[in-house]
């Protein structure tokens, strides 16, 4: 009953608000929309977005908001649940955009999401700025009104296939498994020709289909074709399932890496100690060197992301927060909420926030490296980067009855 | 029908027909949304409500349509109605040569052998290339809602006007006849295996038209979305509600069932899922005869009339 | 040869979970004629039970079991006896369309409750394993296995040498029979639904056990339950076992030989050959 009670007082305060206005000329508001999953099969992922946009926004209003040609204007979030309904969420943004009248958007999670709502921004020509869809196909169709701030899925396992190179003793054969999905199609094309490259042999190759719960075929010719290295890229469910399974079959490759979940507090917890020694990868890790204008830093922003919502943010959360960022930044540039004004100056954003350094290529994708981590003690230790190892891996992984 | 009748649906009709002049954007959109709904659920009508088939595979048909429109415009270039042509054809294949075995099997054994069928093409879809995959397609966008909500009413009006024909018809009669007593109507005479296959494919070339439309205007396409369960049980339901086995029924329960979840949706978002829940439970216990019988009744009876469905249909 | 030994094990093992995953549903389907929709959500609640029962109470989920299936009986039992039964003699659309409301229903109130977050039951052996030779065979999978024997063998037992058992199978023939046992109708209805709901209960903990549970599992293990009741036949609880195993080895073939994404074809393709040749499953009577 408490969101009933707070939609009141927010009633009440919106109604104190106009009259308040009534006097003294108070800035309008700049309505930021959002359609994402709060309920349904990826709601797990979903609230990241929900709860970095409102805790952005928030510490955006406290600090007295955006300052668009002089004068101080509030944001405010509208927000609803796409329970996960890609077509759901194509209506919701339509009615963001033409009924509820805000002035800029924000992104909803995963690309699938993000690859069908972008064709209402680029209708409507409302620009949008989203930190959950990664896949190229998103913004391979030439859109103007589409900004991404995910780094590319091609390269997700871009770093890790640098770390392979330079592992003693250097690994030979990999399986690369990848779920049928958008997003996890475009981390295997984009893998594929890295591994060639690195001269490693690909023993496996193999598609399986989103949402699949039994790994036990898959692990067993892993294991029959002695690979090395296994690299997964699919959702934090699979790999959850995948790590349960191959410790159950005994399967332990020298080395597995996961594009999801090591990041995630919440999957880290589910497996327990099993989660060791699983690599993984993040754009994005909560250190002090990241400065932003208005949390001070990535450390500072995970700190009061952990207070206010309890539990840790990870590289979804800063990419949200920084998309709210970006919107601001690019008000701020343009001088302006009109949102083909705001558009243009996307296009040209340049600035240093919580979650890097933000600025877009010509088809509206952020360039962000991607960091090999690694689940050291329960917790997630960076292990290589674009200048080399920053800290020895766990490399190889011990068999599972020698832990 | 009397000529006041007709006057009055063709009032609806033309108020139906002038949204786009004097609704909002969103009304559009939502109008788009819930007469194809309304569509897929006079598609059911026929094989589900007067054949009494209750059909789990007509998201097959509206899948099949969809992706007939996607192929042809995004991997062949060709225009959407040659697209449309092509979803229906692939419809009607489907039926024919899936009907005519999976139509021997009576009540919950068609439901389910046609609910597989709906995991088989989604299993399928997402291994052929053609099809994307499990990627889907990305159709080129048209921004012109006007002309898809009249598409879709237009595709409403003739799917109703051919119902409306189905129930004086001697083909209508014979549909019904197997529903009653499939025994019965072979012996009278009808063919019943070229009838229910019949009644399957026009059910099919409807819910594929919906396909169609619908993948052009959402202009992304992939096979969950297109071969959706939830989808059929939302036809299933809308025909339910409003009344199966009548003409204007389906009409009225998509169209109220699809008001009341865009408002909850839109009111207390993350439980709107929850309500309509309920919403389908109470639905089933208290009128399960759906709308148009509980309108007909509720004035000789008043309030009796939902305890005596209970007492009607309990243990 | 190594890796299809291995295969089959898999294949087999999983086959033991998908037979008691379909057990519940069968029987509530060849006794009283409704088509559970709901019941992978059921399996879903059983999987949660369990889930608290090991983490805050610390009791193991094989012993927990019992008390999981205890629960899962009551609300099962509650549900047939003030709702489901209210609605058994009206046409079969609407059976259909309460459960559905029901699974709906279950799983946003779950999702409410517990939240989306995933979970595992995950007592320390879950992850090991025996060797057989070169094949591996892991525990925990091994124990559902022996679990979902045990309950099948016991529900048929039962059936075929108890009391209510029979007053059951008389009911599946014609409600008329099952009054001259002497039980009053409505509660052998809600006790049937009951056992049934108490087998997804003991099913959803042997899921998590060896998988990972979140509110939105329900819809595709009602599908596969489907299936494996389907090929199994609805006649006898031993049918169901073919069924669960039959399946469970289909899909791992189909992983190792065409690739993992043909498994849910292959699965469901079957369904419809097993309904169209053979209506009363692999085991049942030819009509």
């Amino acid at each position: 009953m408490s969101s009933r009670h707070s939609r009141l007082l927010a009633g009440l305060f919106a109604i104190a608000a106009a009259s308040a206005s009534a006097g003294a000329a108070l800035a309008q508001e700049v309505v930021l929309g959002a359609s994402v999953q709060l309920t349904g099969p990826v709601a797990n992922t979903g609230r990241y977005y929900r709860d970095a946009y409102q805790l952005a926004i928030d510490k955006i209003n406290a600090a007295g908001g955006v300052k668009i040609a002089g004068q101080s204007h509030k944001l405010a979030l509208k927000l609803y649940d796409n329970q996960s309904d890609v077509n759901l969420s194509v209506r919701q943004y339509t009615q963001l955009v033409s009924q509820d009248k805000v002035n800029l958007l924000l992104g909803p999670f995963a690309s699938n999401f993000a690859l069908a709502d972008s064709a209402v921004s680029e209708k409507y020509k409302v620009p949008m700025v989203q930190g959950g869809g990664a896949s190229d196909q998103i913004f391979a169709r030439k859109f103007k009104y589409i900004f991404g701030t995910l780094a590319p899925a091609s390269n997700y396992f871009g770093s890790t296939v640098g770390m392979l190179k330079s592992l003693k003793p250097a690994p030979q054969s990999v399986a690369l498994l990848y779920a049928d999905d958008a997003f996890d199609v475009s981390v295997a094309e984009g893998t594929r020709p890295m591994l060639k490259q690195a001269g490693l042999n690909v023993v496996m190759d193999e598609r399986y289909s989103t949402n699949a719960t039994d790994f036990n075929s898959l692990l067993s010719q892993i294991k029959s074709k002695n690979a090395d290295v296994v690299l997964v890229a699919g959702h934090e469910t699979e790999i959850l399932n995948f790590v349960r399974q191959a410790k159950s079959l005994a399967v332990a490759p020298k080395l597995y890496s996961f594009t999801v979940g090591v990041p995630s507090e919440d999957f880290r917890k589910a497996l327990g100690k099993d989660a060791e020694y699983a690599f993984g990868m993040t754009a994005w890790l909560p250190t002090t060197a990241l400065k932003d204008r208005w949390f001070g830093d990535a450390e500072k922003f995970a700190k009061e992301y952990k207070a206010k919502f309890g539990y840790d943010p990870d590289y979804h959360a800063a990419s949200g927060a920084a998309d709210v960022e970006t919107l601001v930044q690019a008000m701020e540039d343009a001088g302006s909420a009109d949102p083909q004004k705001v558009r243009d100056a996307l296009a040209k954003v340049k600035f240093e926030s919580l979650y890097g350094p933000i600025a877009f290529n010509a088809q509206g994708q952020i360039e962000l490296p991607q960091m090999v981590i690694q689940v050291q003690g329960g917790a997630v230790a960076e292990i290589y980067g674009a200048k080399g190892f920053v800290k020895q891996p766990k490399y190889p992984m011990p068999a599972w009855d020698a832990r | 029908m009397k000529a006041w009748q007709i006057g009055m649906v063709l009032a609806a009709l033309l108020l139906l027909a002038g949204v786009p002049w004097y609704g909002s954007d969103v009304l559009v959109q939502f109008g788009i949304n819930a007469l194809l709904l309304a569509v897929l659920a006079q598609g059911w009508n026929i094989i589900g409500g007067y054949t009494g088939y209750a059909s789990f595979g007509n998201s097959v048909f509206y899948g099949l349509g969809a992706y007939g429109v996607a192929i042809a415009m995004v991997q062949w270039q060709l225009p959407f109605g040659v697209g449309m042509v092509f979803g229906v054809v692939l419809a009607v294949v489907f039926a024919v040569l899936l009907g005519i075995p999976v139509l021997r099997l009576k009540g919950h054994y068609f439901a389910i052998a046609t609910l597989a069928l709906s995991q088989v093409m989604t299993a399928i879809v997402s291994n052929v290339g053609l099809a994307g995959q499990n990627i889907g397609l990305v159709l080129p966008p048209l921004n012109n809602d006007p002309l898809f909500y009249e598409l879709s009413l237009g595709l409403l009006t003739v799917a109703t006007l051919t119902i409306w024909g189905l129930t004086r018809s001697r083909f209508g009669f014979g549909l019904i006849a197997i529903r009653e007593n499939e025994e019965g109507a072979a012996v009278m005479g009808v063919n019943t295996t070229l009838y229910k296959v019949l009644a399957f494919a026009l059910s099919g070339v409807f819910s594929a038209l919906a396909g169609g439309i619908h993948a052009y205007w959402i202009t992304f396409l992939d096979p969950d979305s297109a071969f959706d369960i939830s989808l059929n049980v939302k036809m299933i339901i809308m025909a339910v509600f409003g009344g199966p086995g009548t003409v204007l029924g389906p009409i009225v329960g998509a169209l109220s069932l699809s008001a009341i979840s865009e408002f909850l949706s839109s009111e207390v978002t993350s439980i709107a899922g929850l309500f309509f829940g309920l919403v389908i439970v109470a639905a089933v216990v208290l009128m399960p005869r759906g709308l148009a019988d509980m309108i007909r009744r509720l004035r000789k009876t008043g309030w009796r009339y939902f305890s005596e469905n209970i007492r009607a249909h309990r243990l | 040869m190594d890796l299809l030994a291995q295969i089959l094990v898999n294949g087999t093992l999983q086959g033991g979970l998908y037979a008691v995953m379909a057990l519940g549903l069968a029987l509530v389907w060849g006794v009283l004629n409704i088509v559970n929709l709901a019941h992978g959500a059921f399996i879903m609640l059983g999987g949660y039970a369990s889930w608290y029962l090991y983490t805050y109470a610390h009791i193991d989920p094989f012993l927990g079991l019992p008390l999981t299936a205890a629960v899962m009986f009551g609300l099962g039992y509650g549900l047939q006896r003030g709702l489901l039964n209210l609605v058994i003699r009206a046409p079969m659309f609407n059976t259909l369309l309460i459960t559905f409301g029901l699974e709906v229903v279950l799983t946003y109130l779950a999702q409410l409750v517990f939240s989306a977050d995933f979970r595992t039951i995950n007592p320390p052996y879950a992850g090991n394993s025996l060797a057989w030779g070169p094949v591996v065979l892991p525990l925990a999978r091994l124990a559902a296995f022996g679990v979902a024997i045990v309950l099948t063998v016991g529900m048929w037992l039962f059936l075929l040498h108890t009391r209510l058992g029979r007053a059951i199978r008389a009911t599946a023939q014609n409600l008329v029979a099952a009054r001259l046992y002497g039980v009053e109708p409505r509660h052998l209805y809600a006790m049937t639904f009951g056992l049934g709901i108490a087998l997804a209960g003991a099913a959803g903990t042997l899921y998590g056990t060896v998988s990972q549970i979140n509110p939105y599992i329900g819809a595709s293990l009602t599908a596969k339950s489907f299936a494996i009741s389907i090929i199994g036949g609805l006649e006898n609880p031993l049918g169901v076992i073919v069924g669960g195993l039959f399946l469970g080895i289909v899909e791992s073939l189909t992983t190792l030989y065409i690739g993992q994404t043909f498994a849910d074809v292959a699965s469901f393709g079957i369904l419809v050959l097993v309904l169209i040749v053979r209506p009363s499953g692999l085991l049942g009577k030819t009509t």
